[in-house]
């Protein structure tokens, strides 16, 4: 017998629990009730902007006070809400039980109040949400400016990848002083839920937990969205997800609402040919490699898929890279398990297509791929495998090359992260590869594992698009009179 | 004269030519001994001389077939077929082309030098001239073409095989012999090409029409070109693989997309023009039809709202074995059908095109598994064969022991119930039969909601179609 889940509707410190509509439970899916977001659609967005001015009252310091205590209470151990998250997490997510464990677990971490001042010192700056700053320009004597960053209501439809959005979106509307309505997916419809519960447990009446609402409706449904997505409601959208999630989203676009578009995204890998120096180093690599592939069962954007490797592309060069193939896939099967694991349903179409490429040996060569353990397969013709989009559940596909330009030149706008070694390669390459479309360059095997910031992601600056730039000017009177002849 | 029971156990084949009513008067423990000593019989045969069953037995673990079960390991993926790096075509490598095909025939093809080849439809003429094979591709919705080495022997055992269920699936004798009486072919289709469709036709024009001047096709002098069927996939492949892909596509190639698109574009005055020739042409007359639903049922709404009714003799015989491709009809579509073509002799079937042994659909609208086909539902999560019971429902995968020169053992993607193994069909045959509800695995997924930050390229091309429907 499945479980049955209850996603309550979360309004403003509110937790609604009637009302409740079915949502999912297709074969193998998991079945939830919510609330018929229809019912409060006119509650959830805020009346009037006017409202707002609640969170002005509150300085940058208290706003990160609040959320550092707020990360206090997200401790995995006791907070039953998050404890609820992850179970339900556990059935709809990719990640396996322990990854998400350790994802949940490490929470708090992200409500370091350090880290929570650099954010804002990486992004907006705290000078301009805490006050207006005056502009550089002479354009006109005694014309003078000073400009404020504003929070502005927001809809957030979040992916459910993993919990880690679900806090940042929090975070982000807080530090903004924004209002935020999250959208939760159904992939992951519990986390965002609990931070806010958890919110109402620790401040109900606080202006940062009326401040955020968290609903689960069916992406599409126009009783619904027709009536949030509307300029006179909501300012800024921020879509994450892929072209289904944004498509129905921009028939509501309209002067008036601020897209800003999170597309999905693929990342990858380019070794260079220092990788073969010696058996060592190729080990070294060949771990770092695993962790790009296999770190959050390959589940996010920053996962790696394809790796173009300068092997070389004659029979020594092949059997160079095939070496590097198989460490790589032994390496994968030894990551730790909060890591990376077996993929809980690994995906029948990639697993067609591996059996479909086992024995032609001349074409491919391919370690694993049995069962549910993840591959690691060679392209011997020197370019990836047709189904090279649909890489997922810990399968990687290296392709040798010749010539570190072929790599290049597969780069596109939608590459994200590029895991890259040696540094020197790295440094070499980052400006055309920034050229050709991708959006982050690291160290090979820190792709998705050790990320310095989320402030600026797919070479956007989120944060700074999220507010309002207002700009106050002055002239001097005497100046603007003369302009009346 | 021996049985067809002893016959079949002998040899699959033999079921060509044979009275196809028959194969389906066989007891359960006659199918499963033909079955058995079929499967025997082909994997040891083809073992030694396809390379790439080698390598499956080898990476199975099975050397020999002691049950039906040991056989569900040994069925291709249905990506086998199309398993060849997208580079081959790009890049023209049809030498290794060749060589990738080599492993999947039992025919030596290792003589034929495809080195100066640029395009697809030029390799398979080159395999036409200089080998038994007359390969086949599929039509490629899902983006990339199988290639299906199917020799010219086996092309008219199929052909053979198809009128012998005509004739007999009603009953011994029960519906016209097409091979004895050469009867006027009708096909909404491309005279010349490398589909199965284009294949299929032709030999049908010299088996079941007796020539050219009996026979219309709605193009008849064109070529369904395999270049323009990969094209689509080619584009896409291409876009993800960034500006690298962009280069490798020529110029010469995109041109041919054009042409596909204003063929497409004509389509509905074509097959107007099409039916009106077929009408004059042969009008009246017992004629062979080999088209889908869709098409059918387009042209029948036309043709009726003309005026045109009966317009075929009664002894008329139409074969089709496609779904109605997600088309909307209105419950009386048969109805319609039947008054426009002036006869009801269908004969429906389900089969994949890789196969020879089709499953015939019988008046209590099952699909018949034929004696000579070992069908085997899987447990999709984990690929095992589910227990042989009536009332399973898995992933459908079968082994045709028709085809005596490639392996026609294939894992299909789709969902089925299979009954007959137990209590056989209120029709009265015996063996296996499916249920008519037969669904895609991958229509059942998406749609759930989900929203990821990963993916790209396809979300691109939707983004595309999305543009160009905008544009339009």
């Amino acid at each position: 017998m499945t479980k049955t889940w209850t996603v309550p509707l979360i309004i403003r410190g509110n937790v609604i629990e009637s009302d409740e509509q079915r949502f999912g439970g297709r074969r193998g899916g998991v079945s939830f009730t919510a609330p018929d977001v229809r019912r409060h659609a006119d509650e959830l967005t805020l009346r009037a902007p006017s409202m707002m001015s609640d969170l002005y009252a509150l300085s940058l310091d208290e706003i990160v006070d609040f959320l550092v205590e707020l990360g206090q209470h997200l401790n995995f151990a006791d907070n039953r809400h998050l404890q609820q998250a992850f179970e339900l997490a556990c059935t709809t997510s990719g990640l396996s039980e322990s990854i998400l464990r350790f994802h949940y677990t490490r929470t708090p971490r992200l409500f370091q109040r350090d880290e929570l001042y650099a954010i804002v010192a990486r992004s907006v700056g705290a000078d301009y949400l805490e006050g207006w700053v005056e502009q550089p320009g002479k354009l006109i004597p005694g014309v003078s400016a000073r400009t404020r960053a504003f929070g502005a209501r927001c809809v957030h439809v979040i992916a459910g990848n993993a919990p880690v959005v679900a806090v940042l979106t929090v975070i982000r509307n807080a530090l903004t002083r924004s209002d935020a309505i999250i959208k939760a997916p159904s992939n992951d419809p519990l986390t965002a839920m609990a931070i806010a519960r958890t919110m109402i447990d620790m401040a109900p009446d606080h202006p940062l937990t009326r401040h955020l609402s968290v609903a689960y409706w069916k992406g599409g449904d126009e009783a619904v969205e027709q009536r949030i997505y509307d300029p006179r409601r909501i300012e800024k959208l921020v879509a994450w997800g892929g072209f289904d999630s944004v498509k129905h989203i921009t028939r509501y676009l309209q002067p008036g609402i601020d897209l800003i578009t999170l597309d999905p995204k693929l990342s990858g890998t380019i070794i260079g040919k220092e990788a073969f120096a010696d058996e060592a180093t190729l080990a070294s690599v060949a771990k770092r490699l695993a962790l790009d592939i296999g770190a959050q069962n390959q589940e996010a954007c920053v996962s790696a898929r394809v790796a173009y490797v300068q092997s070389g592309t004659d029979e020594a060069g092949l059997a160079r890279c095939a070496r590097l193939a198989e460490l790589t896939f032994e390496a994968l099967q030894r990551l730790p398990d909060t890591l990376s694991t077996p993929h809980k349903a690994f995906d029948p179409v990639l697993k067609e297509e591996l059996d479909g490429i086992r024995m032609f040996a001349d074409e491919y060569t391919v370690f694993g791929g049995r069962g549910n353990e993840g591959a690691v397969i060679v392209s011997r013709d020197g370019t990836p495998v047709s189904f090279s989009r649909i890489l997922g559940c810990r399968v990687g596909n290296l392709v040798p090359v010749d010539d570190i330009s072929t790599a290049v030149r597969s780069v596109n706008a939608y590459t994200q992260t590029i895991g890259i070694f040696p540094e020197t390669l790295k440094a070499a390459l980052r400006d055309q590869l920034a050229w050709q479309g991708a959006q982050r360059l690291v160290s090979l095997g820190a792709a998705a594992t050790l990320q310095h910031n989320l402030d600026r992601q797919d070479a956007i600056e989120p944060l700074r698009r999220m507010v309002k730039w207002v700009t106050e000017e002055s002239a001097d009177p005497a100046l603007i009179e003369s302009l009346a002849g | 004269m021996s049985t067809l029971y002893s016959r079949l156990l002998d040899e699959p084949a033999a079921l060509v030519g044979a009275c196809y009513d028959e194969a389906f008067r066989l007891t359960p423990q006659q199918i499963l001994d033909i079955q058995l000593s079929g499967a025997r019989r082909r994997f040891a045969d083809l073992r030694a001389r396809i390379p790439v069953l080698d390598r499956l037995g080898e990476e199975q673990g099975i050397d020999d077939i002691q049950r039906i079960d040991d056989v569900a390991p040994l069925l291709f993926a249905h990506t086998v077929y199309k398993s060849y790096p997208m580079s081959y075509l790009e890049r023209g490598q049809f030498d290794r082309l060749t060589r990738w095909l080599n492993g999947l025939t039992a025919e030596d093809i290792s003589h034929v030098d495809a080195s100066g080849i640029k395009l697809i439809d030029d390799w398979i003429d080159l395999l036409d001239a200089q080998t038994n094979l007359r390969v086949f591709h599929t039509s490629g919705t899902t983006g990339k073409l199988s290639f299906l080495p199917r020799t010219d022997r086996e092309w008219r055992q199929n052909i053979a095989l198809s009128a012998n269920r005509i004739r007999d699936w009603r009953g011994p004798g029960s519906g016209p012999d097409l091979l004895a009486e050469q009867r006027p072919l009708i096909a909404p289709a491309y005279r010349l090409g490398a589909s199965a469709a284009a294949r299929g036709g032709g030999y049908q024009v010299e088996m079941y029409a007796g020539g050219e001047e009996n026979a219309l096709f709605m193009y008849p002098d064109a070529r369904f070109s395999a270049d323009v069927a990969s094209l689509s996939g080619r584009l896409s492949a291409a876009e993800a693989q960034g500006e690298l892909g962009a280069l490798q596509i020529s110029p010469a190639l995109l041109a041919k997309r054009d042409e596909l698109v204003r063929v497409e574009r004509e389509r509905p005055e074509q097959l107007r023009r099409f039916f009106a020739e077929a009408i004059r042409r042969f009008g009246g007359k017992d004629v062979y039809i080999g088209a889908v639903w869709s098409i059918l049922y387009d042209t029948a709404t036309e043709g009726l709202a003309r005026g045109a009714r009966g317009v075929f003799g009664e002894r008329s015989v139409l074969h089709t074995g496609g779904g109605k491709k997600g088309k909307n009809m209105p419950d009386n579509w048969r109805d319609q059908l039947i008054e426009f073509l002036g006869f009801d002799n269908f004969y429906e079937f389900y089969g994949c095109s890789e196969q020879m042994g089709f499953c015939m659909r019988c008046e209590e609208g099952h699909y018949h598994v034929p004696p000579t086909t070992i069908a085997f539902l899987l447990d999709p999560a984990t690929g095992k064969p589910l227990p042989r019971k009536d009332g399973q429902t898995g992933r459908f995968a079968s082994l045709d022991l028709l085809p005596s020169t490639y392996w026609a053992g294939l894992v299909t993607g789709d969902e089925i119930t299979m009954c007959g193994l137990e209590k056989p069909c209120r029709c009265g045959r015996n063996g296996a039969y499916l249920l008519p509800a037969i669904r895609r695995y991958t229509e059942k997924e998406g749609g759930d909601d989900k929203v990821i930050c990963a993916g790209a390229p396809a979300a691109h091309d939707e983004a595309l179609n999305f543009l160009t429907e905008l544009s339009e």
